[in-house]
């Protein structure tokens, strides 16, 4: 920017002040010779990899056969855009992605970080590595798996969930969770809390290790209790992580996937199940058109872009952990 | 002298609370698909299969260990898991840690340059396309190599090399050492529990994965893996996948419900003997944990 | 995995299957165009326009006069069929031949289906209508509200998960008096492709679904239920009646076999609203000209392959894919007809047996009925002897009282396939930038919503919810489109299978 300015301003004259910044750079550069071969073949393989096959995008604007060539597919411009927005379903769908995301991260990160947190109170070794063990292996369990034994636990006829309700007296009539629209946003997000919270937690277990003992030994003089001690130190000692991982996750927002809903989910509930993945699926690939898919990917991959820039900038105001 | 507040106490029974019922509920569904994995096919079509099998078999096991290829598929799994691990480990952290330097100069853009490949794809066909020109269909390579360094792994080991003290490695560069000497000696040893994190990432990634191998050396036997060779089990037993008339006459010997049960214990199993190991490193109480200063 | 071994010693040749499933099957036959690499053989099932679009098959018109086996595998009218599609005959039909007579003993496709304990309660009575159908399950219920073990019987159920929810949707058309063509029904006489989701058999059905709900004949659970809880309760024995085909549940039915409860397996009913309709719930097996195996440029010797399929539809080599080795797995009479012993037939309802010496692999091209040049089923079970000694007694009083020899017997027997039938594989080719491909998509998520809807409301809104089902319908699909794209398409079909 300021050396804009002074090209600018006076243009002949001045010849030593970008120089010296040049200079500058130069010695900085070379000063960070190592980093910068280092770096490099990283430099290379992100492009190599992840960069070079973005010249598919182009797909977005094709109606994309894969019978053809590159140069034989007919160009549609904007029209794979246009179907997207012009659907009324489409804004539904983006409501229940975002709705379910919210929900599913907001839960998510509430239960793995207070798991990990208390997890981390347990003074028996073995206890502690049993519990912690049990809680991850659920990760392994296929999707159908997980919504089988959910359908099972919350059905009107034979399900826990409605027994004990019954029980305590609080209905007096089985619910039909999945009759009702009002209650599956909630029943994917905790469907996905019993899936992914000890999965979760491990990461923050590892930041755990990392805060300086002393600190605890200084607060046990001051005569803080084991719930201060968790909230003022251990707390905070996790918090660049979470917020790492927050951002991270902000960025996959429009991200709610689509096997859960689409195994839960029935034609009832329909109009609160179907996310942006499942309508893709729907008048994508089911219907011969490959490029819709890689349309919806580039709307949400620009969404994402946004949303981490400003949560960038925002955790930057704060002060926080950022990722760039 | 250790005196007991009321406080800890309450909180002592909110935390037993709360991590007992975590526990068994997450143990609910494990020791579920255990008794169904041992249960006859036909029996638990009726339901009712909680925490013990009604009607004991092994069949369901036999079915899946029958199945050809399956040594085949085990060993190039546990080959990639091995060498995909190992390798992407230390390059993820090698990653990290030059990102994790303040005073590069290119610690931005190289950092935005990997955050974005976390939002952006180009799907399957353009992917599969170039990895083709690259030569690397149909080789063992196309497992390990696309996806070597994932940039959610590098943020996370970025993020708790920013949390060790700085004086570490300033004093270190003081005495003359490289990045890559103090990324060795110091920088390593002292992710132990980040670096176990990840690589149960990176591990889980591999053992898991079929699609890849679908993909990308679906047509060659000798490059398959165990969870694809599972899959198409599964898919061969549930063969009903949307077209009626390969349907007909087809008699399924055991269900894909069972069937499923047993293929997940077989590949859960593995990577639950194996990760007491990893555990320690980070799962170790407070006395390990901590950074001399 | 035997008998395959012996097979391909027979024939020298040996193929390895690989499965696709579900969505990943579409975008693999999508990557594997793009990639250009190809198996030897591939049925690309919903993929295939593609497939052939990329010239990814090898055109077989010249070849096919060279292996009598596989030609003789279709009519001159199905090959012509085959054929215009695509303007060559890229791939062959894998299912849906009958030779010599047609031997199905078990229906199965759709139906209304009872538990043969009902029948047996009710004395056996002939069940022509939907009405006599409902009455006699809410008989039974109100006399019956429990099973000997206790257990709470359940009306009346249908599967609507996911796209198994067309159980749901089609009985209208054979309420009509239609065949399943699916997505449509067809005028014969005009060549006319229609929506039947807004006939007048369509109101008159759901309205009595409703007036059962409402009663609480049939199953609350029914439209939030999975496959696996659906199967659960056929399994339990309590579901008096369903309406689907029977391939979706006859897992169950084996349960129920296995757990000695063969009283509550079902016999199925072609019903009709207006007694002078002649249902055609039974449908001849047919030929889907739109989808097969075809041989991929990929495949370096299509003679070899081709001698491969031949060989597998070589009558030895068919008895050996479906009945075994003689004097092993069968027995021939003096007269040439095949049976088993008691203990071959033990060896075959043991699963782990079977599994181990069977090749019980159905997905290369064949054709059922008898075996060519002998009086044998290829289905053993379908061999009438063999059959009858299968059965247990109470299905042998079922089918002793209503006089008839076979389970499809029950159902009215129809004359041969229409030339177009069946219509629904049409959808197939259609793509999101036509106006028909839209309108099949919004058809499936309205119907999806409303007819459940529909059938859950008190009955007294019965006819608004209705009437609203009918606004959106008529707002959301585009209907016109669709039936023009249908009609289109079974009048090019007609033309086709003379040849033109």
């Amino acid at each position: 920017m300021q050396l804009e300015k002074s090209e600018t301003m006076e243009k002949i004259p001045e010849q030593t002040a970008p120089n010296s910044r040049l200079a500058v750079w130069r010695r900085k550069l070379k000063g960070q010779k190592e980093l910068i071969l280092l770096s490099l073949p990283f430099v290379i393989y992100i492009i190599v990899f992840n960069y070079m096959p973005l010249i598919g995008w182009t797909m977005a604007f094709q109606k994309y056969r894969p019978a053809l060539g590159f140069f034989e597919q007919e160009w549609v411009g904007l029209e794979n855009f246009k179907f997207l927005f012009a659907d009324s379903n489409f804004l539904r769908v983006i409501r229940n992605t975002l709705a379910m995301s919210t929900i599913n991260l907001v839960l998510t990160f509430t239960f793995s970080i207070a798991f990990a947190l208390l997890l981390n109170e347990v003074r028996n070794k073995y206890v502690k590595r049993t519990m912690q063990t049990i809680s991850y292996l659920p990760h392994f369990l296929s999707w159908i798996i997980v919504t089988g034994i959910v359908m099972d636990v919350l059905s009107p006829e034979t399900g826990i969930v409605n027994e004990i309700l019954l029980a305590l007296g609080i209905i007096d009539q089985p619910i039909n969770f999945f009759a009702d629209p009002k209650y599956f946003w909630w029943i994917v997000g905790f469907a996905n809390v019993w899936k992914s919270t000890g999965w979760g937690s491990i990461i923050y277990l590892a930041a755990i290790t990392s805060i300086n003992k002393e600190l605890y030994e200084a607060a046990s003089i001051d005569g803080a209790g084991r719930f201060r001690k968790m909230w003022h130190i251990t707390l905070p000692g996790i918090k660049p992580t979470i917020f790492i991982l927050l951002l991270i996750n902000i960025g996959w927002i429009l991200d709610a996937g689509f096997e859960v809903q689409y195994l839960l989910g029935n034609g009832l509930i329909q109009s609160v199940s179907e996310t942006i993945d499942i309508f893709v699926l729907k008048y994508g690939i089911s219907l011969n058109n490959y490029s819709l898919a890689t349309a919806a990917g580039i709307f949400k991959g620009i969404i994402s872009v946004i949303l981490i820039f400003t949560a960038n900038k925002l955790a930057k105001m704060a002060g926080e952990e950022r990722l760039f | 002298m250790k005196k007991i507040s009321i406080s800890d106490v309450v909180f002592d029974l909110i935390k037993w609370t709360f991590l007992i019922f975590m526990t068994l509920a997450t143990l609910y569904p494990i020791l579920n698909t255990l008794a169904v994995s041992f249960n006859d096919g036909m029996d638990t079509l009726r339901g009712g299969i909680h925490l013990v099998p009604r009607e004991f078999t092994l069949e369901n096991y036999r079915t899946v260990l029958q199945k050809d290829n399956l040594i085949q598929g085990a060993i190039v799994t546990v080959s990639r898991t091995v060498f995909g691990t190992v390798t992407q480990l230390f390059v993820t952290a090698l990653l990290a840690y030059i990102l994790s330097r303040k005073e590069f100069i290119f610690r931005k853009p190289i950092t935005l340059l990997y955050i974005f490949t976390m939002y952006f794809n180009a799907g399957i066909i353009p992917n599969y396309l170039w990895l083709q020109k690259l030569g690397l269909i149909n080789t063992f390579w196309v497992y390990v190599i696309p996806g070597a360094v994932s940039a959610f792994n590098v943020l996370v080991i970025r993020t708790y090399i920013n949390g060790l003290p700085d004086s570490l490695v300033e004093s270190a560069k003081i005495d003359g050492a490289s990045h890559f000497r103090i990324f060795i000696n110091i920088i390593l040893p002292l992710c132990k529990p980040v670096l176990a994190t990840v690589a149960i990432f990176i591990a889980v990634y591999h053992w898991n994965s079929w699609f890849d191998a679908m993909l990308y050396n679906g047509f060659n036997d000798r490059l398959t893996t165990l969870q694809y060779e599972l899959m198409k089990l599964l898919s061969s037993v549930t063969s009903q996948g949307g077209d009626v008339e390969s349907m007909k006459h087809t008699k399924s010997m055991v269900t894909p419900a069972s069937v499923r049960a047993a293929t997940t214990i077989v590949t859960a199993l593995p990577i639950v003997l194996i990760y007491p190991f990893l555990q320690k490193y980070f799962v170790s109480g407070l006395t390990i944990g901590g950074v001399k200063e | 995995m035997i008998k395959i071994n012996k097979i391909a010693e027979k024939i020298g040749a040996k193929a390895d299957v690989k499965w696709l499933t579900g969505q990943t099957a579409k975008e693999r036959i999508g990557v594997m165009i793009a990639g250009g690499e190809y198996p030897d053989f591939v049925d690309a099932s919903d993929g295939t326009p593609e497939m052939v679009e990329a010239g990814a098959f090898v055109p077989l018109d010249d070849y096919i006069d060279d292996y009598p086996n596989i030609k003789n595998l279709f009519t001159e009218q199905e090959w012509n069929l085959i054929r215009s599609a695509h303007g060559k005959i890229y791939y062959i039909p894998q299912f849906g031949v009958v030779k010599g007579e047609y031997m199905r003993t078990q229906h199965n496709g759709e139906a209304f289906w009872i538990q043969k304990r009902v029948l047996k309660w009710a004395g056996y009575p002939e069940i022509t209508t939907l009405d006599e159908y409902f009455d006699l399950i809410e008989a039974y219920l109100e006399a019956n509200p429990e099973s000997e073990d206790g257990q709470k019987n359940i009306g009346f159920a249908i599967i609507t998960d996911d796209w198994r929810y067309f159980a749901l949707e089609n009985p209208p058309q054979f309420l009509a008096g239609y065949p399943n063509d699916g997505k449509a029904i067809v005028d014969p006489e005009t060549l006319e492709a229609k929506v039947y989701d807004t006939i007048p058999e369509a109101k008159i059905y759901f309205k009595k679904l409703n007036e059962m709900y409402n009663k609480g004949i049939i199953d609350p659970e029914t439209f939030t239920m999975n496959y696996d809880q659906y199967l659960a309760k056929i399994s339990s024995g309590r579901v008096l009646g369903m309406v689907d085909q029977y391939w979706q549940f006859s897992d169950a039915e084996n349960s129920l076999r296995s757990q000695g409860m063969d009283d509550r397996t079902y016999v199925p009913l072609d019903l009709v609203i207006d007694p002078n309709v002649t249902p055609q719930y039974l449908d001849k097996p047919h030929v889907n000209p739109a989808r097969g195996l075809g041989i991929t440029v990929s495949c370096e010797d299509v003679e070899g392959a081709l001698q491969f399929l031949n060989d597998l539809l070589d009558p030895e080599v068919m008895i050996m894919r479906y009945w075994g080795e003689e004097g092993v797995d069968y027995e021939v009479d003096e007269n040439g007809r095949f049976y088993r012993t008691e203990e071959q037939r033990a060896n075959h309802r043991d699963t782990n047996w079977v599994t181990q010496n069977k090749a019980d692999y159905n997905y290369f091209p064949t054709y059922e009925g008898l075996i060519e040049g002998t009086q044998n089923a290829v289905h053993p079970s379908e061999q009438p002897e063999e059959f009858w000694d299968s059965l247990t007694d109470i299905d042998r009083e079922v089918l002793e009282a209503y006089g008839y020899e076979k389970w499809t017997d029950f159902l009215t027997p129809v004359e041969e396939n229409k030339p177009w039938y069946p219509i629904y594989s049409a959808v197939d080719s259609w793509t999101a930038d036509t106006p028909e491909g839209i309108a099949a998509v919004k058809m499936d998520e309205v119907k999806k919503q409303w007819l459940p809807k529909v059938i859950m409301a008190p009955t007294n809104e019965f006819e608004r919810e209705w009437e609203e089902y009918m606004t959106v319908y008529h707002n959301e699909v585009d209907i016109e489109a669709y039936e023009k794209a249908l009609t289109e398409e079974v009048r090019r079909r007609v033309e086709a299978a003379l040849g033109n």
